[in-house]
């Protein structure tokens, strides 16, 4: 049976975490396609309806804000994982 | 029992974590796609409605404005990771 | 936002409400005297307020071209963008005299600021209407 000294263990963990930390950021592709996504079609409906421009502006604006959570949420867990463990 | 060097430790988790910069690089991605999309639609647009234009400009610039900041997280997480571990 | 029609008039707008929103940390840097949270932060500050204008300038120019090539385009302006941000970052984090973080922050404030104002403007309009419909 292999045994780990606890300085090797505690290596393999921080190594997995710095890891895990790396794939989490892969998270931010999701908002960045979404925002881009929002921002097209609200240009779109601009085009078609001038006088609403306002409106659609906010509204686009608070959607992205809204969309752009999940990257936080990634970019927290992964400040977590590198600097906590 | 197994063990390991200090330089041994060193190394493993010098290699992990420049493993995962360049995974969290990946995420750039994302936004590039979104924004490209976003700027076929407003070329489209002002195709259809040439006087519509600056509306569909300041559109785009706010879109550009907050959806490329997805793309900044990751970056801040890949150069956390391999200056400051 | 106040000027939805003229691009270069938001800009000015955009950049005026960002820096009177940066006075805060700034200020409050000096009076702590942190000179390197200072520094980085109006590195950033600097930087995306540049590549404000380089956005308008792409965006511009994609506008006169065709649906795929103004796709690729964009793409390909934002690949750029996004190896200046690499680069500033790098620098901000190999220098002594720059915090890391202040010139990340720095480059989110103008983001901050467009959403922060949108929101305060949307409290605006609400709190007018429910006056106007007591009246």
């Amino acid at each position: 049976m292999v045994q780990f000294s606890p300085e090797v263990v505690d290596t393999i963990i921080r190594a997995a975490a710095l890891l895990g930390a790396g794939f989490a950021m892969i998270a931010g592709i999701g908002p960045g396609v979404g925002q881009g996504y929002a921002a097209g079609k609200a240009v779109e409906s601009v085009a078609r309806d001038p006088e609403a421009r306002g409106n659609i502006i906010t509204t686009m604006l608070l959607g992205q804000a809204v969309a752009e959570s999940t990257g936080i949420y990634s970019l927290v867990i992964a400040i977590v994982l590198i600097f906590t463990i | 029992m197994v063990e390991f060097s200090p330089e041994v430790v060193d190394s493993i988790i010098r290699i992990a974590s420049f493993i995962a910069a360049g995974t969290a690089l990946i995420a750039g991605v994302g936004p590039g796609i979104g924004m490209g999309y976003a700027a076929g639609k407003a070329t489209t647009a002002v195709r259809r409605q040439p006087e519509a234009r600056g509306v569909i400009i300041t559109t785009m610039l706010l879109g550009q404005i907050i959806s490329g900041s997805t793309g900044i997280y990751s970056l801040v997480i890949a150069i956390f990771l391999v200056f400051s571990v | 936002m106040k000027n939805m029609d003229n691009p270069i008039k938001l800009q000015k707008e955009i950049l005026k409400k960002t820096y009177l929103i940066a006075l805060l940390p700034i200020v409050s840097a000096l009076i702590t005297g942190a000179m390197d949270v200072l520094l980085g932060f109006v590195f950033g500050l600097v930087i995306s307020t540049l590549l404000l204008r380089l956005k308008y300038n792409n965006i511009r120019r994609a506008l006169k071209m065709d649906e795929e090539k103004a796709e690729k385009f964009i793409r390909n302006r934002y690949f750029i963008e996004y190896a200046m941000y690499l680069i500033v970052l790098f620098t901000a984090a190999r220098n002594q005299d720059l915090n890391f973080l202040a010139a990340a922050v720095g480059l989110f404030m103008m983001k901050f600021t467009v959403i922060l104002w949108t929101i305060l403007d949307l409290f605006k309009d609400s709190i007018q209407q429910k006056l106007e419909s007591y009246k």
